[in-house]
């Protein structure tokens, strides 16, 4: 009977509403809401914190897409964040040049996903593999370099940085537009970005077209190891020292984010706007309920919850279009 | 007496019983894509009943809803006489409803044995009986008289042997309703008059089955009845004996065929490639010559080596001996990149392995190999990305809603058009079709066989794989006959007769009993 068939259809449009509400829209209710409810949340104080919270994820979060894309994971970038800071920290105070200190941070980070390319193109080992393995072993490098104590950065000019802004917003907002502009380019219109695509969707397929599958699997860890070793540098300038602990957690909230910004763990799905608006919506989650009042022990079981009801509605407003 | 759609329904003429599943207006709508119409039809218990229509008309689509693949959109299925949901594919296997669906949709990392059992697993005291169900499972397909092993990986066989287990499979659960949608795609003769020895049994049996294809002699060979569909909508059903060739495909296409082979002669130009005693995994000693202007046939059963052959000479897997000259140098072709830089391109044979990114766009799919040419300045131009796409779904009638759409939203023969497509304007001089038609309608195998020509006149050679021997039979200037692994003859454009040509592939009784691994 064709009654089972139009019943399974039904409930889809009940949501019907629910659908409607892209990501974007999401991220401006949840901000309506917040600025009704707290008094505190639409102040520019808050925002600017916001908006520097969110911007350190969000940047991971776009080097996180382009390996998931390919079917990856690299689960390294938190550890990348930590152990960056302190080369920066160390060159800072052995009396480098900022530029010069920062360059060199940027292409550890890049050596960082040489390897992990290396591992997984050359030696074959599985993407989580290989990147769990740095994630433990670049903390402990850290630990080693440092002795198990934070490095405090001597130059007042290299944490100026992260204070300032420019036309009311935060450097580091201006540094996620820097970081997302030409990702948004380079993912959808260059060639290099199709590859990313296709290797995710069918790697034999994509070699069988004449895609240098190796070469796009390195580029696709390379520009995440490069990215969160600019977050590195950021974090670095925004607390001031050099501390290979720091960035706890941070792969996670950038597969997060990822995730929520409509990215597919399975290869093949992703832009760069939806882990940039996913990254926004988690701090705004984390934000507004330190301004409710909820109890941090709360607040990580909410921030469960609304992932998975997220990525939920999303999918199916996906699959409803 | 010719029937049509209109009055098989209500279908008061045939007797209760002797219906044993009819169709009352079963519809269905993909987003974007209405793929069948309300369709009114009546199969009867123990016929043999084809279903035949161009690529995208909706055969498919019929088949996903009669086992409970996909939910219907509207319409009833009265099975026996009684309505059913036919919701899950487990619903209709319970009723006795299988297919052997056109993709294979088998377990690639199981055995071929636990691939046959799968769901119905033998167990003893909650343990899996591994070592009996490998040895029923051999005697199944012994008794089915094909000639492939239980114990291995089902990834390990070819795509044809797959299909044949997906077949033994579908025989062993009790089945009276069965469906095959192109299950002779993949298939050489042998295996397929296997098969059709089966499906002879079955029907014996009292096994009702539809039987879809695009091979319009193996529709006059086998069936009882043949309904065709067009654009979704059934155009007419015909008892075999009352309807032939001409008049089907005039319903399928809306229009007449003078020449499916196109076939023109040119004058064979500078040699493109020579391979001189090449060996590899699957085949040795192989010395084949390409050159501008021609087509180059390799004939042969699965397995014969042919598809190694040349995936060998597309550098996927290194050659143990012999030399590959490439416009009279010789070369090391060590990766499909360097194939692709010297002037290959290579449709492959699995297009759901090898060929398609199945979650990608169609456009996306068809300009991969072109990206390079399409962009200047890093970034790539949207008009001609735009250009080149719509120009290969114009040119092949690729059935989409627009070039953005998933490649797995597109009918099978759809599919195997993007594979095809995707090559035709890479500009590359040697261009190697593994079985380049599988599931394509009679139309668009005409378009494509022009579109050969065109390649040729251009200045490439092509070299064509096919299992189907009148394909590479009307099309190739040399074809030549592989058999294990060896090639065993040559002859020149339809110099040898179907029956040698058969014969060499074959080569008469001693290939039975020869190890398959
Ligand atoms: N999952 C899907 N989503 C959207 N459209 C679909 C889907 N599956 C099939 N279609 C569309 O439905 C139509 C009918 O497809 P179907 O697979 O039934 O064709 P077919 O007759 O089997 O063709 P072929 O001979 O190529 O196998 C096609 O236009 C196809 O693009
Ligand atoms: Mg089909």
């Amino acid at each position: 009977m064709s009654t089972e068939a139009i019943a399974a259809e039904k409930p889809k449009r009940n949501f019907n509403a629910l659908f409607g509400l892209t990501l974007l829209g999401l991220l401006l209710l949840m901000w309506i809401v917040l600025a009704v409810a707290t008094p505190s949340f639409a102040t520019t104080l808050n925002i600017t914190n916001l908006l520097r919270q969110g911007s350190l994820i969000a940047i991971l979060a776009v080097g996180q897409t382009f390996v998931i894309i390919t079917g990856g994971i690299d689960l390294s970038v938190g550890a990348v964040v930590g152990f960056t800071t302190v080369i920066v920290a160390l060159l800072i105070n052995a009396g480098w040049p900022i530029w010069a200190a920062v360059l060199a941070t940027l292409l550890v980070g890049i050596a960082i996903g040489l390897f992990h390319g290396f591992g997984i193109v050359k030696m074959g080992l599985p993407p989580f593999i290989i990147t769990l393995a740095t994630m433990t072993s670049l903390r402990g490098i850290g630990l080693l370099m440092t002795n198990g104590n934070s490095i405090s950065i001597n130059s007042d000019s290299f944490q100026a940085f992260s204070r300032g802004s420019l036309a009311g917003i935060p450097y580091l907002f201006w540094m996620v537009i820097l970081v997302a502009i030409p990702s948004y380019i380079f993912l959808h219109h260059t060639r290099w970005g199709r590859y990313l695509f296709s290797v995710g969707s069918n790697a034999e397929a994509a070699r069988l077209s004449g895609v240098n599958v190796p070469r796009t699997i390195f580029m696709a860890y390379v520009l995440s190891g490069l990215l969160a070793a600019i977050v590195g540098v950021l974090l670095a300038s925004r607390i001031g020292i050099g501390n290979p602990t720091q960035g706890d957690t941070y792969e996670l909230q950038a597969i997060a984010s990822s995730v929520i910004g409509g990215t597919s763990l399975f290869g093949a799905i992703g832009s760069v706007h939806g882990p940039l608006i996913g990254s926004f919506i988690l701090s705004t989650i984390n934000n507004g309920a330190n301004l409710l009042n909820v109890n941090t022990f709360w607040q990580r079981v909410i921030t469960g919850l609304l992932i998975i009801v997220i990525v939920y509605f999303d999918g199916l407003r996906r699959r409803g279009k | 007496m010719t029937s049509t759609a209109q009055d098989l329904h209500p279908a008061p003429t045939l007797a209760p019983g002797r219906t044993i599943l009819e169709l009352n207006g079963l519809e269905k709508r993909y987003p974007g894509t209405h793929a069948l119409k309300p369709v009114h039809l009546a199969f009867k218990a123990g016929e043999i009943h084809a279903i035949v229509g161009e690529n995208g008309a909706g055969k498919s689509t019929l088949i996903k809803l009669l086992t409970g693949v996909m939910p219907r959109t509207s319409g009833e299925v009265i099975w026996e006489g009684k309505p059913t949901a036919l919701a899950t594919p487990h619903e209709a296997m319970a009723l006795g409803i299988n297919a052997v669906h056109q993709e294979v949709v088998l377990c690639r990392h199981l055995t071929v044995a636990a691939n046959m059992f799968l769901g119905e697993e033998e167990s003893r005291f909650g343990l899996l009986q591994q070592r009996a169900m490998v040895k029923d499972a051999q005697k199944i397909i012994d008794g089915l008289g094909f000639d492939l092993p239980a114990h291995v990986m089902l990834g390990d066989l070819t795509i044809g042997q797959q299909q044949l287990i997906a077949a033994a499979r579908a025989t062993v659960r009790g089945t009276k309703f069965l469906i095959f949608d192109e299950p002779t795609a993949y298939l050489t003769r042998k295996e397929a008059d296997q098969l059709f020895e089966l499906i002879r049994r079955l029907k014996g049996e009292g096994v009702t089955i539809i039987y879809i294809s695009h091979r319009m002699e193996e529709v006059f060979e086998l069936a009882d009845r043949v309904s065709v569909l067009r654009d979704g909508t059934l155009v007419g059903t015909r008892n075999i004996a009352e309807t032939d060739e001409p008049e089907l495909v005039k319903l399928m296409i809306n229009r007449s065929i003078e020449q499916i082979y196109h076939k023109e002669h040119f004058t064979p130009g500078a040699t493109i490639v020579e391979t001189k005693n090449l060996s590899g995994k699957g085949f040795e000693n192989v010395s084949v010559t390409v050159r501008a202007g021609e087509i180059v046939g390799l004939y042969g059963l699965i397995g014969a080596g042919r598809s190694e052959f040349v995936t060998t000479l597309y550098g996927r897997h290194r050659k143990s001996a012999g030399q590959i000259l490439w416009q009279g140098k010789e070369v090391q072709v060590n990766s499909e990149h360097d194939a692709i830089r010297l002037g290959m391109a290579l449709a492959p044979e699995s297009r759901r392995d090898q060929g398609l990114c199945l979650n990608l766009p169609v456009g996306m799919n068809l300009n991969l190999p072109i990206y390079k040419r399409i962009s200047s300045n890093f970034l790539i131009s949207g008009a001609k990305e735009k250009a080149e796409a719509d120009r290969q779904i114009a040119d092949l009638r690729i059935k989409t809603p627009t070039r953005h759409a998933l490649a797995s939203s597109l009918s099978g023969g759809n599919q195997q058009k993007i594979v095809i497509g995707k090559w035709l304007a890479h500009g590359a001089k040697l261009f190697i079709f593994d079985e380049p038609t599988v599931g394509v309608d009679v139309g668009t195998k005409a378009e494509i066989y022009r579109l050969f020509s065109t390649l040729l006149s251009k200045g490439a050679g092509i070299i064509l794989i096919s299992s189907y021997l009148p394909e590479v039979y009307e099309l190739a200037d040399t074809l030549h006959v592989f058999r294990r692994g060896k090639l065993v003859a040559t002859h020149g454009f339809r110099t040898a007769s179907h029956e040698d040509i058969l014969g060499q592939a074959l080569a008469e009784k001693q290939e039975k009993s020869g190890g398959q691994k």
